[in-house]
Parts: structure tokens; C-alpha cells; sequence
């Protein structure tokens, strides 16, 4: 579980206490006094965060359910080679390319390169991840997407 | 600006290396650092072409992982005329290391395809090359795909031999379309290309066939065969149409005018 979990009542908006619960790390709740008093903008970016994390996660559902979840069976023994560039659908080829040049890259990079937008590739990149091609890491609040070549084999 | 350079074929004989060889000594003679590199694993020539047998170390250690590319480069510029440079990265001729290249699985050439891939760092950044040409094997191949995934540009040779043309077509259709490479076509050994009104006919018949740019149209020259590939040819026969064939392609690829 993440550090903080969100609850956002959008129908109250004027009333910051009631509208937004946040729990610590501990499960206790963070009081107003707290929120306003502390570290208000940490908080907030922990928002931001686990929202982009969920994004991210629903986006993969998405493009499972699209495409069905036959064609993204993870492989145990996956490698990005470029038979397998060759015999991926069109839009995956692109993206997976994409991280064979620059080698390691985010969502963000990769979207600048493709110019399509940074959710699509965000959604191509984890897909990519859950069938065994790529890996991915995180580093502060970015995450980094790879092929790892050098410890297979 | 297209840096790297792949030069294939569909078919063996379609006179790769001989372009691969001239294109890179021309870049290099007009002034540019330029690095050649026999890519052809099955049955590597540029050591015989180039008369080189003394390598430190071969292309095919760099890929395995056990040298750096550093080791691999020949500088061969006292070949070439002008203020250029000339490199060469050569394939491991011996039998038992083709019979060792040709056993590799698909993880090794993954690993291989992150090694030519890091070369745009560590050549074309680094070292401040100015060129790299890929001299691959003909067909589907792994070293070759990797060649033309690696390349910013892609030198298709050709010929007029029925096959060839069906299988160019269909390589480009399957294989540097769904790469999204940069593509520019040569058709090798022309026979009677002199007239003009034949010149153009052929260009555009090679359009309406092929779909893409003519890079340049090599007429069928007796003085190439003889030579045996025992000559730079555009270093030593200057004056020869081939070499101003090739020069013009050249200054194609020098001034982007590829698209």
C-alpha cells in the first residue's frame, strides 16, 4: 500500500476538512490542523502521484479489455529481439522501438519521440511490462521503462 | 541526418559491398571521419577487399561482449586521399568463428542489436564520427535486421533479376516499411543505361514498382569486374563514371536529400 490512500468527496468542495481524508502511513487519519500546518504541497503531490499510479493501472485494463488478454499473455522467457519487434502489432512496435534507441526512457520521453500522447505510451509501455519485454522501475515519482538485455541469457 | 547507414540486399551478388566500400571511402575523401563495417557474419570480405589480416580484435568480440569497440576499429586513412578519415570494424573471416555466429540464439542478438545501438553514443557522439555504413548480409538475417533497426538510413542494392525485384519489393513492404526506415533503392548492374530518355525511364519504373526514392543507378562497368575487388575503385580510377555515380550519392546522403 502507498503511503497515503485518498479519498475525494467531489460534492464539497468548500469545505477542505470534510471533503478529503487522508490516512498515513499508520492508518491513522491526518487532521486539518495537520494537512494546513505541516507539509501541506507533500500532500498534495502524494495525491498527484497515487492518481497518476492509478491512471496508469487503468489505462492497462483498458487496452486489455480492447484487445483481449490473449494477446498479452506475459512470456516467462520474453526478450526484445527483432524477430519479436517484427511480429508485434503496429502501434506496440512503435513504442518498443522507441525504448530499443533511447535505451531507458518514461512514458514522457517516449511520447515526445512517437508524438502521440504520454497516457497512450504510458498504457503501450506497461503493456509491454506485463508481457515480458520491457522492465520497469521507479525513481522518485518517475518511472523508467527498459529492455533488459544484459541480464538475460 | 541520416549518421548511420545500412546497406542490404534481398539477394547475394547484388554488389553491397562494392557500394558499401566506395560510398564510405568517397565520404571519407570529401572530408568526413567515416567508419565501415562488415556486418556480413556468414561470409565476411571486407578483410580480403580492404587487404586487412592483422585485427586486434573482430566485430564479433565487440558483439559477444569481450572488447571494447575501441579495439575492433583499423584506421585505414593514409588509404584515402583528403582530410578524412577512414575506419574500418571487421568480421572474424575464420571458419570456426562464422560457424560460431551462425549458432547464436535470440537473447545474443538481442544483446548484439544493444551494442550496435550503443554505438551511435559512443561513435557518432564520442568519437565524433561522422558516418558509419553497415555492410550487411543479404535477406532476412538476424546480423542484417539489426543493421537496419540500428540504421537512420537504408541503401537498398538491387539488380534487374526477376527474383531480386520480387524480393526487394516485398522487403520493403515487410521489413524497412514496418521499421519506418528511411529507404533509398540502387540498381546495380544496368545494362545500356546511356541514354538519357532510358535513364529516366528506369527511374520512373522504379517508383511506380518499388515506391521509393532512387538513390542512384549503377550501369553493368566490364573495368569492375576485372578489378576483381582487388581495388578502392573510386580512389583509384577517379575519373571513372562509377566513381562519379557514387559521388553523386554521396553528396545525396551528405546533404540530405534523401527524403
Amino acid at each position: 500500500m502507498n503511503n497515503y490512500q485518498c479519498f475525494v468527496r467531489l460534492n464539497k468542495p468548500s469545505t477542505f476538512s470534510s471533503t478529503v481524508h487522508v490516512k498515513n502511513t499508520r492508518g491513522k487519519p491526518v487532521t486539518r490542523e495537520e494537512i494546513l500546518s505541516k507539509k501541506p504541497l507533500y500532500i498534495l503531490e502524494k495525491i498527484k502521484e497515487n492518481l497518476e499510479k492509478l491512471n496508469e493501472k487503468m489505462e492497462v485494463m483498458i487496452e486489455l479489455q480492447k484487445h483481449g488478454r490473449k494477446e498479452f499473455q506475459p512470456l516467462p522467457d520474453a526478450s526484445l529481439d527483432v524477430m519479436t519487434l517484427l511480429s508485434m502489432p503496429d502501434h506496440l512496435r512503435k513504442t518498443a522501438m522507441t525504448i530499443c534507441r533511447c535505451g531507458r526512457a518514461t512514458a514522457e520521453d517516449v511520447s515526445q519521440q512517437t508524438t502521440r500522447a504520454r497516457a497512450v505510451e504510458s498504457a503501450y509501455l506497461n503493456q509491454l511490462v506485463i508481457m515480458g519485454y520491457l522492465k520497469k522501475e521507479r525513481k522518485g515519482r518517475k518511472a523508467y521503462f527498459y529492455a533488459d538485455r544484459e541480464s538475460q541469457g | 541526418m541520416s549518421k548511420i547507414i545500412a546497406v542490404h540486399s534481398y539477394k547475394g551478388g547484388t554488389g553491397k559491398t562494392l557500394l558499401s566500400v566506395n560510398l564510405a571511402a568517397i565520404l571519407a575523401k570529401r572530408g568526413k571521419k567515416v567508419c565501415l563495417f562488415d556486418l556480413d557474419f556468414r561470409a565476411p570480405s571486407l578483410f580480403a577487399v580492404l587487404k586487412v589480416d592483422n585485427a586486434e580484435c573482430w566485430l564479433n568480440d565487440y558483439l559477444n561482449g569481450t572488447c571494447e569497440i575501441n579495439k575492433v576499429l583499423i584506421d585505414l586513412s593514409s588509404r584515402v586521399k583528403g582530410n578524412g578519415k577512414f575506419f574500418t570494424a571487421l568480421a572474424n573471416p575464420a571458419t570456426e568463428a562464422i560457424r560460431d555466429m551462425s549458432a547464436k540464439d535470440r537473447k545474443w542478438e538481442m544483446r548484439a542489436l544493444g551494442r550496435l545501438l550503443s554505438l551511435r553514443n559512443t561513435l557518432l557522439n564520442e568519437k565524433e564520427f561522422d558516418y558509419l555504413i553497415f555492410d550487411t548480409s543479404p535477406g532476412l538475417q538476424y546480423s542484417s535486421i539489426n543493421a537496419i533497426v540500428t540504421a537512420d538510413y537504408v541503401v537498398v542494392a538491387t539488380t534487374g533479376d526477376r527474383s531480386d525485384v520480387d524480393g526487394t519489393r516485398r522487403m520493403l513492404r515487410e521489413l524497412y516499411n514496418l521499421f519506418e526506415k528511411k529507404t533509398g533503392l540502387v540498381l546495380n548492374k544496368v545494362l545500356d543505361p546511356a541514354s538519357k530518355s532510358k535513364t529516366g525511364e528506369v527511374t520512373s519504373k522504379v517508383k511506380t514498382v518499388y515506391q521509393v526514392p532512387l538513390l542512384g543507378m549503377v550501369p553493368c562497368f566490364c573495368e569492375i569486374l576485372r578489378a576483381e575487388g582487388n581495388l578502392i575503385f573510386v580512389e583509384d580510377k577517379p575519373d571513372h563514371p562509377f566513381t562519379k555515380i557514387i559521388d553523386e550519392m554521396a553528396k545525396k546522403i551528405d546533404s540530405n536529400e534523401i527524403n
